[in-house]
């Protein structure tokens, strides 16, 4: 086994015995529940919202967990002087934050299928999740290693969310006029919705699609390579 | 013999500070050797441990680790080196086992996990979770952690704070074996015992700067009072009397003493680590333990 998996496969176990997995399931569970008291098209229309719910929200929240328990037990002091790379690290961890989005997106795919027969091009979402998850787990890398504890990191991403998420949800909700939805392209929060939406409802905007797909990849390989990189291991030094 | 760690004018300076914390020093670390490095806190001793394991690498100055570049060093530098830092380092949630199965699985030689846990008493609370441990266990633990890949040079800071006497001598005897066997040490403490008890040569840092370097042995002499102390019961009193070092073979008076009197104890004026950190340093090692806290 080669040391990026080694290093995921810990990673994917620690979310497990940190609790962090089963209580991403036991979210999405919640979300299955209320697909049973709605119609197919009302779920069609919400399955994108919980979706992205889980990837722009409860992806940074668990990173945020599980990096300040880490930094608590200082084991990540402890595995900057393993003879691993600092890029697989943090590689592993990102994979882990990708998976919480990609098991919500499964989740929620396959309840629409087994409560509604509602099916979508899965690929398409899985490709869109996994952009959009990388991204966020970028973000919640530059919101957790700024910030000195849980609470603080809490607070930073209520201040994300209010400025990015929270104008997507009303946007999704028709309460801002679709014309102005360019605008919105700019918050990584709305991109992110808008390829999820794309994919579940089967409506595409080519011009829209490749400017989310391309802003949140070049956005999350400027934040890994010029906020996450640098000042991780400068958060792992002082400890 | 080689050496070590070879460091040459080493300057460090944080990002967000205004001057130095690292102000010029130089030293070498033989290899085979335990090399303690002494001082009050915030005199750069885990600045400069941290840049000996590559955790700060924005430094000036050269750094050769067996006679190569420590900057050019890649990953496998790693595989050569073990750290054991002075608070916990392990994911609270898994067993103890589980965390030393974790780490041992990065490297390409590791020692018997089983044989280390049960030499330092740990192995029949193997499937304990380590944030169930006590503070003791944990330090115990830790030590296991860096004696995981049978290293080459084994970082230690205050490597038996915390542990009972019976515990920190085991932790101690492992220490010395693993010198006999040819290991290298880099110990940072202000345990003067633990010094006493290890190192083979110190270096006293003080304000950035290393100001001593020498063996525990030199600097006794160096800093001792040469004289001889008598305690003898006089008339059913404890009575004592100082005599010179120097020509104490044909001092009249000091062996008419011995001689005549009953004597309790004879001591020369050998001065201990804890007088002597307190002389280069200048800081009082209860005020440096508060500090550490």
């Amino acid at each position: 086994m080669n040391k990026l998996t080694r290093l995921i496969r810990g990673e994917v176990k620690r979310l497990v015995k940190y609790k962090i997995l089963p209580v991403s399931l036991a979210t999405a569970a919640v979300w299955i529940g209320l697909f049973l008291f709605i119609s197919a098209k009302e779920a069609r229309e919400i399955a994108p919202l919980l979706i992205f719910v889980d990837v722009a929200a409860m992806s940074i929240l668990l990173l945020g967990a599980s990096h300040h328990l880490e930094k608590q037990d200082g084991t990540i002091r402890t595995m900057m002087v393993m003879p691993v790379s600092l890029g697989q690290i943090i590689t592993a961890k990102t994979a882990a934050s990708m998976l919480l989005a990609i098991e919500s997106a499964v989740v929620t795919a396959a309840a629409l299928y087994l409560i509604h027969g509602a099916t979508f091009n899965y690929a398409l979402l899985l490709l869109f999740v996994a952009i959009a998850g990388a991204a966020h787990a970028a973000i919640g890398f530059v919101l957790s290693l700024n910030s000195k504890d849980f609470t603080t990191m809490l607070g930073l991403l209520m201040l994300y969310m209010f400025v990015c998420t929270v104008p997507s949800i009303l946007f999704s909700f028709g309460i801002v006029d679709a014309k102005y939805e360019w605008l919105f392209m700019i918050s990584p929060s709305h991109s992110a919705s808008h390829l999820i939406s794309s994919a579940v409802r089967g409506e595409y905007q080519l011009a829209m699609i490749i400017a989310g797909c391309l802003y949140l990849t070049i956005l999350a390989a400027a934040l890994f390579r010029f906020a996450v990189y640098p000042k991780f291991k400068d958060n792992a030094a002082r400890g | 013999m080689g050496t070590a760690f070879s460091v040459k004018d080493l300057h460090f300076r944080y990002p967000s500070s205004s001057e130095d914390t690292i102000k010029g020093i130089n030293f070498d670390v033989v290899e085979g050797e335990i090399f303690g490095l002494l001082g009050p806190s915030g005199a750069g001793k885990s600045t400069t441990q941290k840049i000996l394991v590559k955790l700060l690498e924005d430094y000036r100055g050269g750094i050769k680790y067996f006679g190569k570049d420590l900057k050019a060093m890649g990953h496998s530098f790693y595989e050569e080196i073990g750290v054991g830092f002075e608070v916990p380092v392990h994911f609270t949630k898994l067993t103890a086992l589980e965390n030393m199965q974790f780490f041992a699985g990065f490297y390409k030689s590791t020692a018997n996990i089983q044989e280390l846990m049960e030499r330092v008493g740990l192995w029949e609370y193997r499937n304990m979770k380590v944030g169930e441990y006590s503070k003791g266990m944990k330090v115990r633990l830790n030590f296991v952690r860096a004696m995981l890949n049978n290293p080459r040079v084994l970082f230690l800071d205050e490597v038996t704070n915390g542990l009972d006497p019976k515990n920190a001598r085991i932790i101690k005897d492992m220490i010395a074996e693993y010198r006999d066997q040819g290991g290298t040490v880099f110990l940072t403490t202000h345990l003067m015992n633990d010094v006493e008890q290890l190192c083979d040569r110190v270096a006293f840092c003080v304000d950035g700067n290393l100001i001593e370097v020498s063996t525990p042995r030199d600097l006794k002499l160096k800093y001792g009072k040469r004289e001889v102390k008598v305690e003898y019961r006089d008339n059913g009193a404890i009575a004592s009397a100082v005599f010179p070092l120097d020509g104490i073979g044909f001092n009249e008076e000091f062996q008419n003493l011995l001689k005549t009197a009953n004597i309790e104890t004879i001591h020369s004026g050998e001065t201990s680590m804890e007088e002597i950190f307190i002389i280069v340093t200048g800081v009082e090692l209860n005020e440096q333990a508060n500090q550490a806290d």
